[in-house]
């Protein structure tokens, strides 16, 4: 069943872009470590999810690039052209002359509105040469201008027009120091429409894809290119072909509404965070060689005690004991940095992936009391190697690993709220102070039901 | 005995008959059932012998499970097929409390089976339902909303023994929301694809009026071995239809050959014969509600009432001798006939919304180009328009229910002031 992205501003659509290409590279590439056969199959399947055929053999990304200015959609298009491998559809993109100037407000109840009809139009085009429709990725920033309004509004536009179709948004968490002083704003109102209208919010946080980059990747001068592919890495880990549970070694061709069911079915708990491993360059991979066990073993700990990559793990973290506590000093300042989880999904590819052991996730102490491992835990895999890891374990989590973060923002967008500075800038195109209100008990109500989930 | 040599070889040609008729009928019908057993089963049954009850409390199971939920539920015990069988005939109000005594999957009782299966066959359309369910298709079929008009059995009410946290009922909520939307996307897959054949195969049906190959037909087509199957498939639902045939035509013999057993019955055990009927049980807080619900619907009227008739005198004073006059009598039927239109769909909204002209048999799928007028079957415009009106239906009562949730809602939030009510995000 086929996903139509939608690649939302400069952010959304560089890297929808990479994306695109981390999937295709990775299914065509001849180190899957199978058979012809199987490689065919897992080609086919990614094919039928990503792209589509057109008439001189040359697949077409299922995608539709919307941006207010056309500099970044231009790059974007040709630079897929250029590979000759694959491209986007002649037609499958809408852009304007003029930027939107950061500003949320304009993105969402002035852009939004008025160009409506020419995107659900193409959204409706790309649908319909879909024969089957799992749903939509719906790529963009959370704290931009363009990306993050119009995108909010086309969400909300696509849950009226497609509400039996599953949407997932993949959300870029500005850095922590940006740039764009009303960021926070920008971000706590995204982030509350979505809340409503979407089924699913993965995070991809710039702060821990630049870590990656840096730290685990060895890479000195990093560009948004360099960000771009980790993330399309990370991406790609989770929705290339895998198994289905039954065992019979076909694909599964809903991995996007098998992903929801597992994962976010409470309406309070929609965010989404991922995590990989390994993750390193190329010229580290020829001296490295990896074991199931070990793998999993850290990307256990990186779920406890939620860091955002292999290197720097704090081994201390570890689940409270059940029953009662020990007599004594009892240390509460460990108890807070335990991530506890509601829903895991570990995915697994490559050699020998039936020999990995993960019994280490199924333990009670790392959910929350009101859902059983049984319940919570589910496990995806391939023998399919991936890229060029010849073993690589990846993380979906629904767990506390955003709380923090989230807070953060809430607390910073209240404290410049408090004062109503720049508010004039969202109320001039129509905004009420309302809206600012109705987004912050929200996103309390979200901080607060996933602060509950502790022992 | 009196009577002439031809009379005799007459009426013993005509005993013969006779004695030949009831096996075949009963041959017959053990043809039409689906695993029927041999008609030395019902001989025995008759006489209660013990070897027969296994094999009756098996067809009975075949016979009163739907056909989807036997192919899972095939290896169940014994023991529990015949509790389902003894809940599924209970439920359907079978009158005899004998069967009931007998315990789980024994080797008594194959009287009172027996029993049990005439008096299924005679009180409805059984086999005809039973040949229904293992038809042979080979159109393509609409998809299956027809079940979902059909109105579900009340939900059982389930005590749990510890609190639940909400939060996983919340959950669990959410997986079935999930599940239904995937359903509704498969399904739109399914049409799609469907859509697709019809339009590929076009011009390749021997059949003018159809024009266009269905799955099965194409099916067979690709893999020869299949077109072998469907032919056997076909042959013995064949087999089948001609053997309900025969039983329809004999089984008067059958009819009389059971209340003979009837009277066995009860010659052997006249108490069970003189037990009263087993009914539903109403439960005590069952009856409980119905007196709340009694007194909740006095209670509206008189309020209705008390706050209506001011109105209506209010009403009086204010418009006294107007609209009496021969020049209001167009507005008086022009406003009574809004009025009757108003009633009407009021009335429509308050009746459970039932699937009116559901089309009985099932109806093959044929696409066709242009506007060519059929003479018969059911045209998609059709099917449109009825399902539509249904959606606007249920969507009412949906509304009806969303605004009484809200009122009670506010009524709930209102009587603990100083309590703040932040709502769940809306859906």
């Amino acid at each position: 069943m086929s996903i139509v992205t939608v690649q939302l501003g400069q952010c959304g659509n560089q890297i929808g872009f990479e994306v695109f290409d981390a999937l295709f590279r990775d299914s065509h590439s001849s180190q899957g470590l199978c058979s012809k056969r199987e490689n065919e199959t897992y080609q086919a399947s990614c094919k039928e999810r990503f792209f589509r055929e057109e008439e001189n053999g040359v697949p077409v990304a299922r995608a539709v690039l919307v941006d207010m200015e056309p500099k970044v959609i231009n790059q974007t298009l040709s630079k897929a052209a250029q590979s000759g491998r694959w491209k986007y559809g002649q037609h499958a993109c809408f852009c304007q002359r003029q930027g939107s100037g950061n500003n949320w407000a304009y993105g969402y109840a002035v852009h939004g509105p008025k160009h409506e009809e020419s995107i659900m139009n193409l959204i409706q085009k790309e649908v319909e040469k879909c024969d089957s429709l799992s749903g939509f990725f719906i790529v963009m920033s959370m704290a931009g201008g363009t990306g993050s309004g119009l995108g909010a509004f086309i969400t909300q536009k696509l849950q009226d027009q497609y509400s039996s179709s599953l949407k997932m948004n993949q959300i870029i968490w500005p850095y922590g120091t940006g740039e764009v002083i009303v960021q926070n704003y920008n971000s706590i109102l995204t982030l509350s429409h979505l809340y409503r209208s979407s089924d699913a919010l993965l995070i991809h946080e710039n702060d821990a894809v630049h870590k990656i980059c840096a730290k685990q990747m060895n890479i000195k001068q990093i560009s948004f290119r360099d960000l771009n592919q980790v993330l399309a890495h990370q991406l790609g880990s989770v929705f290339q072909p895998t198994y289905c549970e039954d065992g019979s070694l076909h694909y599964r061709r809903n991995p996007l509404g098998d992903l929801m069911e597992h994962l976010v079915p409470h309406p309070e708990f929609k965010m989404l965070g991922i995590r990989n491993i390994p993750q390193m360059s190329e010229n580290s991979l020829a001296y490295s060689t990896f074991t199931w066990a070990g793998l999993l073993k850290h990307l256990r700990q990186m779920l406890i005690s939620s860091a955002k990559m292999e290197e720097g793990i704090d081994w201390q973290v570890q689940p409270p004991p059940s029953g009662l506590p020990p007599l004594g000093k009892v240390s509460v300042h460990k108890d807070l940095h335990f991530n506890t989880s509601i829903a895991n999904l570990v995915i697994l590819r490559g050699k020998d992936v039936q020999s990995a052991d993960v019994e280490g996730f199924k333990d009670p102490a790392l959910y929350t009391s009101w859902l059983e491992p049984v319940h919570a835990f589910s496990m995806w895999k391939t023998q399919r190697a991936f890229d060029k890891y010849e073993k690589s374990a990846a993380l979906v989590s629904n767990s506390q690993l955003l709380v923090k973060p989230l807070d953060m923002i809430v607390g910073k967008a209240w404290n410049m709220f408090a004062s109503k500075a720049y508010i004039h800038q969202y109320t001039k195109f129509g905004m009420e102070e309302e809206d600012f209100l109705d987004s912050f008990t929200l996103l309390e109500q979200v901080v607060a039901s996933y602060g509950s989930l502790g022992p | 005995m009196p009577g002439a040599a031809g009379c005799t070889g007459r009426r013993r040609r005509r005993v013969e008959g006779a004695a030949k008729a009831l096996p075949e009928a009963i041959a017959a019908l053990s043809r039409s059932l689906p695993a029927g057993p041999s008609p030395e089963i019902f001989r025995r049954a008759k006489f209660d012998r013990p070897e027969a009850a296994p094999v009756l409390w098996q067809l009975l199971f075949r016979v009163l499970l739907p056909l989807e939920a036997n192919t899972t539920l095939t290896d169940l015990a014994p023991e529990t097929q015949a509790r389902v069988v003894k809940s599924a005939l209970s439920s359907q109000g079978y009158p005899r409390s004998a069967l009931i005594q007998f315990s789980e999957g024994s080797s008594q009782g194959s009287r009172e089976l027996l029993l049990a299966l005439s008096w299924l066959l005679a009180r409805g359309p059984l086999l005809e339902q039973l040949l229904s369910q293992t038809r042979v298709q080979l159109g393509d079929q609409l998809p299956q909303y027809e079940a979902l008009a059909r109105p579900d059995p009340p939900a059982p009410h389930v005590e749990t023994e510890s609190p639940v946290d909400l939060r996983l009922v919340e959950w669990l909520m959410g997986k079935l929301r999930f599940r239904w939307r995937r359903l509704i996307s498969s399904q739109q897959e399914q049409c799609t694809l469907l859509s697709k054949i019809h339009l590929y195969t076009h011009g390749c049906h021997s059949q003018q009026s159809l024009g266009h190959l269905s799955v099965a037909e194409t099916d067979m087509l690709r893999d020869p071995e299949s077109s072998q199957q469907l032919l056997r498939t076909l042959e013995s639902e064949n087999r089948r239809l001609e053997a309900v045939l025969e039983w329809r035509r004999g089984e008067l013999v059958f009819w009389q050959w059971m209340d003979t057993v009837l009277e066995a019955c009860s010659l052997e055990s006249p108490a069970v014969t003189s037990q009263p009927t087993v009914l539903p049980v109403i439960s005590d807080r069952g009856l409980g509600e119905l007196e709340l619900v009694k007194q909740e619907l006095h209670a509206l009227q008189e309020e209705l009432q008390e706050a209506a008739a001011p109105r209506r005198a209010a009403w009086e004073t204010q418009v006294g001798g107007l609209g009496q006059g021969p020049e209001w009598s167009t507005t008086r039927k022009a406003l009574r006939e809004a009025v009757k239109q108003e009633l009407g769909a009021l009335q429509r909204s308050w009746e459970p919304c039932s699937s009116p002209d559901q089309p009985q048999r099932p109806h093959r799928l044929v696409r066709s180009e242009g506007e060519s007028p059929r003479p018969k079957g059911l045209q998609a415009a059709e099917m449109i328009r009825t399902l539509s009106s249904q959606e606007a239906c249920l969507k009412k009562v949906l509304h009806q229910l969303q605004s009484q949730c809200q009122q009670e809602l506010a009524r709930l939030a209102g009587s603990l002031p100083g309590l703040i009510w932040i709502l769940a995000p809306g859906h």
